[in-house]
């Protein structure tokens, strides 16, 4: 094969949507694998108490059992008639207390990214329709215009994350470039997918050449860069013993 | 900023091999945290000091844990007084902090408080 053939634009255009579809799930699911195992080899078994996420229950843990002692010592109800779990108000306080009570607004933001970000790629028309052409299955699809309605979102989302970083200070003071790097890794299959959709340059192909190539990149960059805070966050939360953790959670590293 | 270290008295070696224990634990959490700054709010000390960014959790680790390890322990008195002021000064390893993604924080703090008391970098009480 000659060189100027394999720099050649359509060799290029085949293999971005050929082969590299392919390599790019493989590092990425193989990727995956190998980072949850390695957290799971880390993750020693150390039983501990678990306290039950929520106001309240750590009177009834055995941590403290000395309060409940006293509570029990102290009256006639210590048959537990009127043991008070958490009401209304403690919960009310909790939820306040909790980063979506904090923060509420960056709690929504981050929520609606984060689940568009892995929900619209999947359920997209012509991501379904390429599945359908390779293996003859396929999801079912949103409407094209929900999809482009929620794909607007996704960009709007990643235009708070961006000013966030360039004009809040407590943002700005622990950001570094790879930050602005894999925020824009992260939008730039979202905004050429929107710009390919509307046709909003003549060059479709590339555009299309530059949402797969981005799209690829992101996935293969999953388990071995900040992205993998995905990873860590599943792992860490149904495992690490702690107050937040969620589940049976009894390890810890 | 570029200075010229003075790295006498400092052990970057020892430090190394403190980082090593707690290598893949300390490589993780750094890559994992997503810099977003929600865990600012956690710390009381952030609080209040009238939200001052330099009181956030993730900006305590970052430039405490997270200098030593990209600098491999190549730090002289004056960056791990810098630290001291960090780790001791503007946290009391509480372990109230909380990162959504589930960084151990104040582990981290714990493992830089360890590194810069095996330098001879303790809190200093008698200082305003
Ligand atoms: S420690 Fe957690 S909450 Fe804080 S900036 Fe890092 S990822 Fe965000
Ligand atoms: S452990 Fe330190 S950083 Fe965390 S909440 Fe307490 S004082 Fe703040």
């Amino acid at each position: 094969m000659a060189l100027s053939h394999i720099f050649s634009w359509t060799f290029i255009y085949d293999f971005i949507r050929g082969p590299m579809v392919w390599i790019s799930f493989i590092i990425f699911f193989c990727g995956v694998v190998f980072q949850v195992l390695r957290f799971m080899y880390l993750l020693k078994e150390q039983p501990v108490q678990k306290l039950e996420p929520g106001p309240g229950n750590i009177i009834h843990s055995q941590t403290v059992s000395h309060v409940k002692v006293d509570r029990v010592k102290t009256g006639w109800f210590k048959k537990g008639w009127f043991k008070k779990g958490p009401d209304k108000k403690d919960w009310m306080l909790w939820v306040k207390l909790s980063i979506a009570g904090v923060n509420p607004f960056m709690t929504i933001v981050t929520t609606i990214f984060h689940v568009l970000l892995i929900g619209v790629p999947v359920f997209v028309l012509g991501h379904n329709i390429l599945l359908d052409n390779a293996f003859g299955v396929s999801m079912v699809s949103l409407p094209e215009n929900v999809s482009d309605f929620l794909t607007g979102i996704v960009i709007f989302c990643t235009l708070i994350f961006l000013f966030r970083r360039l004009f809040l200070d407590r943002v700005k003071i622990i950001t570094s470039y790879a930050d602005y790097f894999f925020l824009s890794l992260a939008a730039a299959p979202f905004v050429t997918g929107y710009l390919a959709y509307h046709q909003v340059f003549s060059n479709y192909k590339l555009l299309i050449s530059l949402h797969m190539l981005s799209g690829e990149l992101m996935l293969m960059a999953v388990p071995f860069t900040k992205f993998m805070h995905m990873i860590y966050m599943i792992i860490v939360r149904f495992n690490v013993a702690g107050e937040y953790s969620f589940g049976n959670a009894t390890k810890n590293w | 900023m570029f200075r010229k270290k003075n790295t006498a008295g400092v052990n970057s070696n020892e430090i190394r091999a403190i980082l090593d224990e707690k290598k893949a634990k300390m490589k993780l959490s750094l890559k994992a945290c997503a810099h977003c700054s929600l865990c600012a709010e956690s710390c009381f000390l952030f609080m209040g000091h009238n939200k001052d960014p330099k009181y956030m959790p993730s900006y305590k680790f970052l430039n405490s844990v997270g200098v030593l390890y990209k600098k491999k322990g190549n730090v002289d008195k004056l960056d791990l007084g810098e630290m001291r002021d960090l780790v001791w000064e503007r946290c009391v390893l509480c372990t109230r902090c909380y990162c959504p993604i589930g960084i151990d924080i104040p582990d981290m703090l714990a493992l830089a408080r360890r590194i810069c008391r095996s330098q001879g970098v303790y809190p200093q009480y008698d200082r305003e």
